[in-house]
């Protein structure tokens, strides 16, 4: 985990193939049984899972932050609700339809996210990790201080169907099931095209990199425009699910969720790992609902221990295996 | 105008001890410590509870108490890291995110959301001047700061301890070949960050109350100090505590204090734009 499989260099072909099929496997299957799932469970449910989806594509930006620049984001409540309230003003204003809103909604949080990754440019990414503390911080207040426009504490509301006839629960279920599809294919993809390459040298080997125009601070600029895009994609999908956006839904927390989540998926770009993430996020709190204290102590548990285990504890047994099998030959 | 400048001088030095001790961190570690408020405020908080929250200890033995628990505790934050800081910074800095979950948990479950007065022990005087009050707890706030400063000085400039931590924290492989116990000096580094955190919290303390969250999100504006002083320099994170102190008591006066964080957030990004490396960095080459 601490050195992502992701890496600017060719792959050793004869290892990946066999791995990839069963990666890929995997992936189908979850959107199998994902897409199957409405049958046999009801609203409440539904409900749930829609959510989970949708939080699912926000825990992907901070998996995908992770992974292609190396930035730790507890920040990304403000893409999230870049994204939501993009959308929401867009049908409550213009009257903007779903589709033209999500692109919209993407296209702004890119920007507002190259907007506020770019004083830092030229620094270590330290900087950009705390100040995304206080980015974090601000979204309630700011949503709260501008209540005329955004709605204040109740919010504004955001329209659940987009075709009529079927049932807006389903709407909302299917429509998060694939977007969320299409952000893991988009993010999983991302690691071939020609700007992910390139951010990937400039991880791996920065003077290369550089020498060909990518240099580490752009490298950093554009892995975090994504991630913002990502994470306002996810937002304008929650917004939809929830068929409403208010200032409690963005608060500093989220933002830990989300990394709390990244992590457990283990900064996973594929559907499963990140379907693994945010079900551990959103279903632990609804399991222990009754005891509100222990989910910030498990929430820290989760962090540290699936830190510890996955650097520390499983290339320990990695190497012992590894001495002992050399030894006997 | 001038008392609010006052009052911002003095919180803006409680702002100061917090970023001394994440740049004592960072320095000598090259990461940042999330779990500092969180661990800060579980220090004020066994401070309450062993003096007026039951056990009725005096202040002083429950402050050295709280003091040794903040050493313990970051004795075992460090060797929890340690290994990890050999791999990759940011899967250290996650790690003590969890950290001060587990601490922010832990205080919610002993202590619940409940809000506690928490005193320095002090007369109460007040004298004027310029029109000014100048309370008890203004002066202990400086000269708590002025001592606090004064030692960390000598001890970085003058002992063995702090020659290595310099070292250290200039070029780390450098500092291995010549023999130095580079796990000692961030030992040494995590634990005068602990004990710096514990006094800024007990002394922020007085100006609210004491909460669950109270330490946390006074921790943020030591962040802001950080930033703007630079991450890699101690006295300019000392100045940008003061600077942070004055501007954000001036903003909420005359401008809204409801937005507070993102005036911060502002002023963060500005500073990055205009002083990129803090307020003392000499522009010396590219700092990649």
């Amino acid at each position: 985990m601490s050195e992502p499989s992701t890496t600017a260099l060719p792959a050793d072909r004869t290892r990946r193939s066999a791995v990839r099929i069963d990666d890929r496997m995997l992936s189908i299957g979850t959107v199998l049984l994902l897409g199957l799932l409405p049958i046999w469970i009801g609203s409440f449910w539904l409900y749930s899972i829609s959510l989970l989806l949708a939080q699912g594509i926000a825990i992907l930006s901070v998996s995908f932050l992770i992974r292609y620049s190396g930035e730790v984001s507890i920040g990304h409540n403000f893409f999230v609700a870049t994204g939501a309230y993009t959308i929401a003003l867009l049908q409550n204003g213009p009257n903007v339809p779903f589709l033209g809103g999500v692109v919209v909604a993407t296209a702004v949080s890119a920007a507002v996210g190259l907007l506020f990754a770019w004083p830092s440019r030229t620094l270590s990414g330290v900087y950009l990790s705390v100040v995304t503390l206080a980015l974090g911080l601000c979204v309630p207040e700011v949503l709260l201080y501008w209540s005329e426009v955004t709605g204040g504490f109740e919010g504004l509301f955001v329209e659940s169907r987009i075709v009529g006839g079927v049932a807006s629960g389903l709407q909302q279920y299917y429509v998060a099931l694939a977007a969320l599809c299409i952000a893991t294919f988009v993010a999983h993809r991302f690691r071939g095209s020609r700007l992910g390459l390139m951010i990937l040298t400039a991880r791996d080997h920065p003077h290369a990199a550089a020498a060909f125009g990518m240099t580490s601070g752009s490298a950093r600029l554009s892995a975090f425009a994504v991630s913002a895009a990502i994470a306002g994609f996810g937002g304008s999908i929650l917004g939809f699910t929830t068929s409403m956006v208010s200032p409690n839904s963005f608060i500093f927390w989220n933002s830990v969720t989300l990394l709390v989540g990244a992590v457990v998926s283990l900064y996973s770009t594929r559907i499963y790992g990140v379907v693994v993430g945010a079900a551990f996020v959103t279903l632990v709190p609804q399991l222990l609902s009754n005891y509100g204290q222990f989910i910030l102590i498990i929430y820290g548990l989760a962090l540290l221990g699936v830190i510890i285990v996955f650097n520390v504890t499983v290339p320990a047994i990695v190497r012992r295996v590894r001495r002992r099998r050399n030894h006997r030959v | 105008m001038l008392p609010v400048i006052w009052q911002g001088i003095v919180t803006g030095c409680l702002y100061s001890l917090g970023a001394l001790g994440l740049v004592m961190i960072f320095k000598s570690s090259k990461m940042v410590n999330f779990a500092h408020g969180a661990l800060a405020g579980y220090g004020a908080f066994s401070v309450h509870a062993l003096t007026a929250g039951g056990a009725g200890w005096p202040w002083l033995a429950a402050v050295a108490a709280a003091l040794l628990g903040a050493i313990a505790i970051s004795v075992l934050v460090y060797g929890l890291i340690a290994e990890l800081l050999q791999r990759a910074a940011t899967t250290a800095t996650i790690a003590t995110l969890g950290i001060g979950l587990i601490a922010q948990g832990m205080i919610l479950w002993q202590y619940g959301s409940n809000i506690f007065r928490l005193d320095l022990p002090l007369p109460h005087l007040s004298f004027s001047i310029l029109g000014m009050a100048l309370t008890a707890y203004d002066v202990a706030v400086l000269s708590a700061t002025f001592l606090v400063v004064v030692a960390l000085f000598l001890v970085i400039e003058r002992t063995r301890l702090g020659v290595a931590f310099r070292a250290v924290s200039t070029d780390p492989f450098a500092a291995r070949v010549c023999g130095l116990s580079i796990s000692r000096v961030h030992l040494f580094s995590w634990v005068t960050s602990s004990m710096l955190g514990v006094i800024a919290a007990l002394l922020i303390v007085p100006t609210t109350f004491l909460s669950s969250t109270t330490v946390t999100t006074f921790m943020l504006q030591a962040f802001a100090a950080a930033v703007i002083g630079g991450f890699d320099s101690l006295p300019g994170s000392a100045i940008g505590g003061i600077l942070v102190g004055v501007s954000c008591n001036l903003f909420s006066f005359y401008v809204a204090p409801e937005l507070l964080n993102t005036f911060l957030l502002t002023f963060m990004l500005a500073s990055l734009s205009f002083f990129p490396g803090g307020i003392l960095s000499q522009r010396l080459g590219s700092r990649v």
